[in-house]
């Protein structure tokens, strides 16, 4: 019988493969790529739950791909991700109508989900280099001046990230003898060395610059602005994701460095603290002086990354410990969290791109009254992302907070709490010129369909999770405890 | 297990939709179902507050107790735990009273948008009711952070000229005032023993002395934050004048009548209820800012000319009082000062929130609030002048109005703590002097020749008879009040 995860990378790559073909020929909905794409993506996701409800270990990359709840939620976010931005691109990119759109959309889905299940360093580069290379594409889809620089900027900056971590490989094959993640880990923690140290932060620079961590963030405002904002939302909510289960896997099993420097100064947990205060300081200011929704939106992704980075200093602090589980449930919760809220954000942000055909704030006065579903979404979103209760991010930045309230790192949590409460700062300033600031114009239009549509599903999971958060919480709990054994 | 206290808060959530679509369809018709669900919650909370007089909870104990495991995984759990007291029922009480009235009072003074606002009263309602029946540190933190929301879009839609930024300042205040409480309650979480969110798990555990008492102190810091921008105590109250002047006078009723007891309810279940230790120790700080903020509230009110803007000053000065009782208590052992706070918070929001109610129409009918401004309203708008003069001599706490007794209390603990803190009877003077100011500016001066100005109806002088007749019937029976508070005070003088 054939697992159903070799099941969905067959569909993906066949779906992904075969699309461009249908270029070839005449007369069809202009829509059709993207509904099979849809359909096959919905399909991938209902394998990829039943294969986490019963994983199997997987034939032909038994030692390459690892069978976990932790790849199945990052699986399924990500694919989760594509499936709503698909969605959303049926309205968006009615004008190109071009299959190749959805083809490069199913590489990259499939990606990341081979890089949510790498156990093996060349497994994770070559997921990584599948997700990444359709993404330079779809951010220069455009065809416009901007878009095309976007794509640009990102595919150098890309490059040079894939280019470390492959560094980083090297340097680790070179010193273990063997690119088997756990097998590497174990060599750096029974022979530290400096070059082990220098692998490790090359491993945190590379990976940084997809989760966005400062300062490896430089590109992303530029790119998010530039790149159509259904494929912005795909870089913030689903390949960021990618860089997140690539330092999990790789990073976090290395829990210090310091026998490296041989200077308790260098533990991972105070390298993963510093950054990860720095990251959400400079997100949020950052994020207050923005003009334009899209550089606003990026800023507080990157403001959002920092406070994922909470929970891998609780791990790495004290592994195996209560706290170390909570810190780790937090970053898997606020990353499904967070995947869901910046969508629902950056979808909007697209909705209204495509209606009123602006992305400057000055759009946003009275959009309550011109886009009611589309405002009401953005609030929702917002809301969430500034953990206001009892939303969906309430929760995971509740957890994450806890897990180092009390400690060497509660200086982190306080200043998490105080970063979250200067970002309501900004979306408040944004819900009160959607819904207090007069509009430039009263006159009321209509919203995309398939927006709304995903928007729906995307608000009810936003207030859904909120106010029932038991369920998600025990899943990523359950992925956390299996990682920390 | 009952489930008033849950039908308590679920009725108003569910009541805003309900309340939105009926007002959409007629507005009539949505202001006389908001009116009808309202009087149904406040039976609700009558009921309650009844049952807690007739048979009040043993020290430490609560009625009408609910628990349910929320969220729970190994190292985490939190459960939905309700139950009331003497301290919490008289609010619920006087909470659903003021909604009540807040929807009558609306119904003239609030012209645009009426499905969103009556169903933004029904989610504050039942985001109140939270707070005060919450008996979980997350819980009450969730229902906390919810009553902003409504209380930000009453402010930024319905508000005056400034409205955008009182909004604003208003939600970054007492959000950022918030967060840093919420990390108070996270640090004292992680540091216990066996970790616990519930309220009288952890006063189990205090009176027992399983909680080190070097943990007390950073909570207590955080929690004081969180509580002094709500109460408001001087220096955190610079939102509370502008909020009050732009909000619409309803809106100010529930701002001074029911979001400020937040605070003071905060003070004595949290902070003296849970870090009762550090509580002691830094008692004398609490109890001078206490000092500091009803002067400095009843001075200030002094300066002000727009008369909402002194009342909002004057609920500075009356808040202070439930600070200074509460500590007052910890300092001298004397109930009386907790049992005068609890008291006070009752009348004030009575008080109070006639004061404001009435700015409304006096801006409606006379045009303005400017005191200068408003002359010879005893000739021109006699109705008026007349709730006018009692309701101030309910705020100056002048007999038979019950906040007399209430202020009587607290200073009487005062006393006991130290004769020193005898000069607080100087502000009931000030207060006095600067109400009896205004009303011989306002209602017995001659009014401007040709100046016409509508008195109100016979239905809102009725209506304010329900806010002053209750003040005036409590000095009789204050121990409806008092008598359910004194296991609570005694309880909170026994955790020190």
């Amino acid at each position: 019988m054939i697992d159903y995860l070799t099941t969905t990378v067959v569909l993906l790559a066949g779906t992904a493969l075969l699309l461009p073909l249908l270029q070839l020929t005449k007369g069809r909905n202009p829509n059709l790529a993207g509904y099979i794409l849809a359909l096959v993506l919905a399909a991938a996701l209902l394998f990829i739950g039943l294969f986490t409800l019963n994983p199997t270990s997987v034939p032909w990359a038994a030692s390459l791909l690892i069978p976990d709840q932790l790849g199945g939620i990052f699986a399924l976010v990500t694919v989760g991700i594509t499936l709503a931005v698909t969605v959303a691109s049926f309205d968006f990119e009615k004008s190109t109508s071009n299959p190749v759109y959805y083809s490069l959309l199913g590489f990259t889905a499939l990606g990341m989900v081979l890089l949510a299940y790498s156990q093996d360093l060349l497994m994770l580069f070559v997921s990584w280099e599948l997700m990444s290379l359709p993404t330079y594409v779809l951010a220069g889809f455009d065809k416009k001046l901007r878009s095309n620089e976007a794509s640009v900027k990102y595919a150098i900056i890309g490059a040079m990230s894939s280019a470390v971590i492959l560094y980083a490989i090297s340097l680790a094959y070179g010193l273990t003898g063997s690119t088997s993640i756990a097998a590497v880990v174990s060599g750096f923690t029974s022979h530290p060395s400096a070059l082990a140290g220098v692998a490790t932060l090359l491993f945190v620079a590379g990976f940084g610059f997809k989760m966005s961590i400062v300062p490896f963030h430089m590109w992303i405002p530029d790119a998010y602005e530039g790149a159509p904002t259904t494929i912005s939302t795909l870089l913030a909510a689903a390949t960021k994701k990618a860089g997140f289960i690539a330092a999990i896997r790789v990073l976090l099993a290395i829990t210090t460095v310091y026998a490296v420097t041989r200077s308790p100064v260098f533990s991972m947990a105070n390298v993963f603290a510093v950054l990860a205060v720095i990251t959400m300081t400079v997100g949020n200011v950052s994020a207050l002086t923005q003009k334009s929704m899209t550089r606003l939106l990026a800023y507080s992704s990157i403001a959002q990354a920092g406070y994922i980075l909470i929970g891998f200093v609780a791990y790495s602090n004290a592994p195996g410990s209560a706290a170390a589980t909570l810190g780790l449930t937090g970053s898997i919760f606020h990353v499904i969290n967070h995947a869901v809220m910046k969508g629902a954000a950056f979808l909007a942000a697209a909705a209204v791109l495509l209606v009123l055909k602006r992305a400057d704030l000055r759009a946003y006065d009275g959009l309550g009254k011109r886009m009611p579903i589309t405002a009401f979404t953005l609030t929702v979103a917002f809301l969430g992302l500034a953990g206001v209760p009892p939303l969906s991010g309430f929760w995971s930045k509740l957890l994450l907070v806890l897990s180092v309230a009390n400690g060497p790192y509660a200086w982190l949590a306080l200043a998490a709490i105080l970063n979250s409460a200067f970002s309501l700062g900004y979306y408040a300033w944004l819900i009160k010129r959607m819904y207090i600031d007069e509009p430039e114009s009263t006159e009321k239009v209509k919203e995309p369909f398939w927006f709304v549509v995903v928007f729906a599903v995307l608000v009810g999971l936003i207030i859904g999770i909120g106010l029932f958060p038991q369920a998600v919480i025990n899943f990523a709990s359950s992925a956390a405890s299996t990682f920390v054994g | 297990m009952s489930y008033v206290l849950s039908l308590l808060i679920a009725l108003p959530v569910f009541a805003a939709p309900l309340v939105y679509a009926l007002t959409k369809v007629n507005k009539k018709l949505g202001i006389y179902a908001s009116l009808g669900l309202s009087a149904f919650v406040l039976l609700i909370a009558g009921y309650v507050f009844w049952q807690v007089y007739a048979a009040p909870p043993a020290p430490g104990q609560y009625l009408f107790q609910e628990k349910d495991s929320w969220v729970s995984i190994s190292s985490f759990g939190l459960d939905y735990f309700l139950g009331t007291d003497g301290l919490s029922s008289p609010l619920l009480f006087v909470s659903a009273l003021l909604t009540v009235l807040v929807i009558f009072g609306s119904r003239k003074l609030i012209d645009h948008h009426e499905a969103e606002y009556y169903s933004l009263i029904f989610l504050f309602e039942g985001a109140i009711m939270g707070v005060f029946t919450s008996l979980n540190l997350i819980l009450f933190y969730i229902f906390w952070e919810v009553v902003l929301i409504p209380m930000f879009f009453f402010i930024g839609v319905w508000g005056g000229p400034r409205r955008k930024y009182a909004a604003l300042k208003f939600i970054i205040f007492t959000f950022t005032g918030s967060t840093i409480m919420l990390f108070g309650f996270l640090y004292f979480y992680m540091g216990m023993p066996t970790p616990s969110f519930d309220i009288p798990t952890i006063q189990a555990m205090l009176l027992s002395h399983q909680i080190p008492a070097a943990l007390e102190y950073v909570p207590l810091a955080a929690s004081f934050i969180g509580f002094a921008v709500k109460l408001p105590l001087v220096p955190f109250h610079t939102w509370l004048p502008d909020a009050h002047v732009e909000a619409p006078s309803p809106i100010s009723v529930l701002l001074a009548g029911v979001l400020l007891k937040m605070g003071g309810y905060g003070f004595l279940r949290i902070s003296i209820g849970l870090f009762p230790g550090a509580s002691v120790q830094y008692a004398w700080v609490f109890l001078i800012l206490g000092l500091f903020s009803m002067f400095y509230g009843a001075v200030a009110a002094v300066l002000q000319k727009d008369l909402k803007k002194m009342i909002a000053f004057t609920s500075i000065n009356h808040m202070g009082f439930v600070l200074f009782g509460a500590y007052a208590t910890l300092i001298s052992g004397n109930v009386l000062g907790i049992q005068g706070a609890i008291f006070q918070m009752f009348t004030h929001a009575l008080a109070i929130g006639s004061l404001f109610m009435l700015t409304g129409y006096i801006q409606h009918q006379a045009g303005t609030r400017e005191i200068p401004l408003l002359k010879g309203l005893g000739t021109s708008m006699p109705r008026t002048a007349a709730i006018l003069v009692l309701a101030s001599a309910a705020a100056m706490g002048l007999p038979p109005f019950s906040s007399f007794l209430a202020e009587f209390l607290v200073i009487a603990a005062g006393i006991s703590a130290s004769a020193i803190t005898a000069i607080s009877i100087l502000v009931p003077v000030i207060t006095a002097g600067y109400f009896l100011w205004m009303i011989k500016r306002t209602v017995l001066s001659s009014p401007e020749p040709g100046h016409e100005a509508h008195d109100m109806g016979w239905s809102d002088v009725a209506a304010f008879a329900v806010y002053l007749i209750p003040l005036v019937i409590l000095i009789v029976t204050s121990y409806v009040i008092l008598n359910p508070a004194l296991p609570v005070a005694e309880f909170l003088k026994g955790l020190t």
